[in-house]
């Protein structure tokens, strides 16, 4: 069921209306039979998936909880064996068959809708309970609201159950004040999607049409647009989710902060895709720096190298293998992978060089705290980001490679425009998109300087919120697109 | 406590450990230094740090990471 779609939003407003009806302790009952009914719409062969995840996480937790060795392990290898099946195998026959005289057909494997989001929530759950960071469920229906919870199946945020648990299972009274904050915050989701991510992409596919001719400066504009695309389409759709569990007075983890404000990679991660980096970092990178392994590699660098260098570089190595994990989950390519290496390589390298940094710029008479230095942290984040999305978006590396040199040195504007020069449909499109990053960017803004933006809305008069709820439907009717994508980018993980 | 603050100012100079109380909750200690913090108190004190320890509540001030040494340590 796609959330772009009458039928969807027919779907909500069904399940708020059930939802409100029933008794307080039964509302749960009714989160789940929707989701299980939005999950049967995908394909009833999915869920099978799903239920495997629940079922294997459940029962392992609850092994986990009476201190039963070995469960953790072999849940943690039969979900990421599932999926690595279901993502990878394709990756490694295509790899194999580059070997002269190798021939192996590629397999046809479903990917099962959301499967990276809810696998990587149940999986969270399972270790916290392992680690007795939260208790363990012992309700199978309810742990199973808990991994399927429809507004976030599709593309995250990836919950943590301490969290989630507090509101999921509530059965929110009936407040206005919720309904307010879920219009708005849907209105403004679609908005982003529809009316600047779906202009965007008409573009950015244009651009990077692996058939067209990709030496030309236009690189440039694509990835930008690209940056556009990817954010509007991906927090986008987060709104969305984030809105429709207001109106069961859930609260979904944030999963965007400002990130094109970052000043430095690491920062960007903090505010990129929030729930996935702090799912690796508390699920991949801190046990990982804490193995056996890495530790005793830790001790002898911190023996044998250089004090800063012998602190840093055990948790370096660490922090690339985290992002190389980053860019296979982004995809089964190798652009892919070099796309997470790209970010593991600069957050690695920074963190040797910490020191050498605080000597240059005490050198230099750099003051941190001054205006222009955080703007010029800004810029540089911004472009260091931008050229990592020619990886992530391009097609192969070497398209990647080209684009990205070529947007250096190639001829401007040698591609023309997108739908055979009609100019007049090709700037009002990308006046749309200027116009809607203006508006993204002053919210952002505020948001940056610590203004509660939803507050202040919920504030105003309400003549005020229903024209901005107006302006924004008549902008997806007027300006909205989605000719270039029907779906989430992110749905696709 | 004094070796700790010792320690911790190497990691990060520029940080007050005497009054912070929200190393990482407001982000003043980033997971690198965490690491790099866990890997000095493991050679100094002789402890072993597991991933079930590495939550904010032990690393939010100096205090609290003095009271994680203390009780493993112990344990």
């Amino acid at each position: 069921m796609p959330h772009i779609s009458l039928g969807f939003l027919l779907f909500t407003a069904l399940s708020a209306a059930v939802f409100y009806a029933v008794p307080k302790r039964r509302r749960w009952i009714v989160l789940l039979v929707f989701s299980i009914a939005y999950y049967l719409a995908a394909g009833p062969a999915l869920i099978l998936f799903l239920l495997f995840v629940a079922a294997t996480t459940f029962f392992g937790a609850l092994l986990a909880e009476q201190k039963k060795k070995g469960a953790v392990p072999a849940v943690l290898v039969l979900n990421f064996g599932l999926l690595a099946i279901l993502k990878y195998t394709n990756f490694f026959i295509s790899n194999l068959n580059r070997i002269p005289g190798v021939s192996i057909a590629e397999m046809r494997l479903l990917l099962p809708l959301g499967i990276s989001f809810y696998m990587f929530q149940a999986t969270g759950y399972l270790l916290d309970v392992h680690w007795e960071r939260t208790r363990a469920e012992h309700g199978f229906f309810r742990y199973l609201l808990f991994v399927s919870f429809f507004p976030q199946i599709l593309q995250g945020p990836i919950g943590r159950f301490g969290r989630l648990s507090e509101t999921l299972y509530a059965g929110a009274d009936f407040d206005p004040d919720n309904l307010r904050r879920a219009a708005l915050r849907i209105a403004y989701g679609y908005f982003k999607k529809i009316v600047i991510a779906d202009n965007a992409a008409v573009w950015v596919n244009y651009i990077f049409d692996p058939s067209r001719n990709t030496g030309s400066r236009m690189g440039i504009a694509g990835v930008l647009l690209y940056g556009v695309q990817l954010y509007m389409d991906f927090s986008g759709g987060i709104d969305i989710a984030a809105g429709i569990a207001h109106l069961f007075g859930v609260r979904l983890d944030e999963n965007f902060r400002q990130p094109y404000f970052a000043t430095s990679i690491t920062d960007f991660w903090h505010r990129w895709h929030i729930t996935l980096g702090t799912w690796m970092k508390d699920y991949l990178f801190y046990p990982l720096s804490l193995s056996g392994r890495i530790g005793r590699f830790g001790k002898w660098c911190r023996k044998h190298l250089p004090k800063q260098a012998g602190r840093a570089l055990p948790i370096a190595l660490c922090n690339i293998i985290v992002f190389l994990a980053v860019g296979v989950w982004h995809g089964a390519a190798w652009h892919f992978i070099l796309y997470g290496l790209y970010s593991g390589v600069i957050i690695g390298i920074s963190g040797l060089l910490a020191p050498q940094y605080r000597k240059w710029k005490s050198a230099l008479h750099i003051d941190d705290k001054s205006r222009s230095w955080h703007l010029f942290q800004i810029f540089r984040t911004f472009v260091l980001i931008s050229i990592s999305w020619f990886l992530d978006r391009s097609d192969t590396v070497r398209q990647a490679l080209i684009l990205l040199k070529n947007s250096f040195a190639g001829p401007f504007f040698s591609l023309g425009l997108p739908f055979d020069g009609n100019v007049l449909k090709a700037a009002v499109r990308f006046g749309t998109v200027l116009f809607g990053c203006a508006l993204v960017f002053g919210v952002s803004l505020k948001k940056e300087q610590g203004v509660p933006v939803m507050e202040r809305l919920l504030a105003k008069p309400a003549a005020l919120r229903i024209a901005l709820l107006l302006f924004f439907l008549l902008s997806y009717g007027l300006f909205g697109d989605n000719t270039a994508f029907g779906g989430f980018m992110y749905a696709n993980f | 406590m004094d070796d700790l603050l010792a320690i911790l100012s190497d990691i990060a100079p520029d940080v007050d450990f005497e009054h912070e109380t929200g190393l990482v909750d407001d982000g003043i200690l980033d997971s690198f230094a965490i690491l790099s913090l866990v890997g000095e108190l493991e050679d100094t004190y002789d402890i072993r740090i597991t991933p079930k320890e590495l939550i904010p509540v032990n690393f939010n001030s100096a205090e609290a990471i003095f009271a994680l040494v203390e009780r493993l340590r112990n344990a």
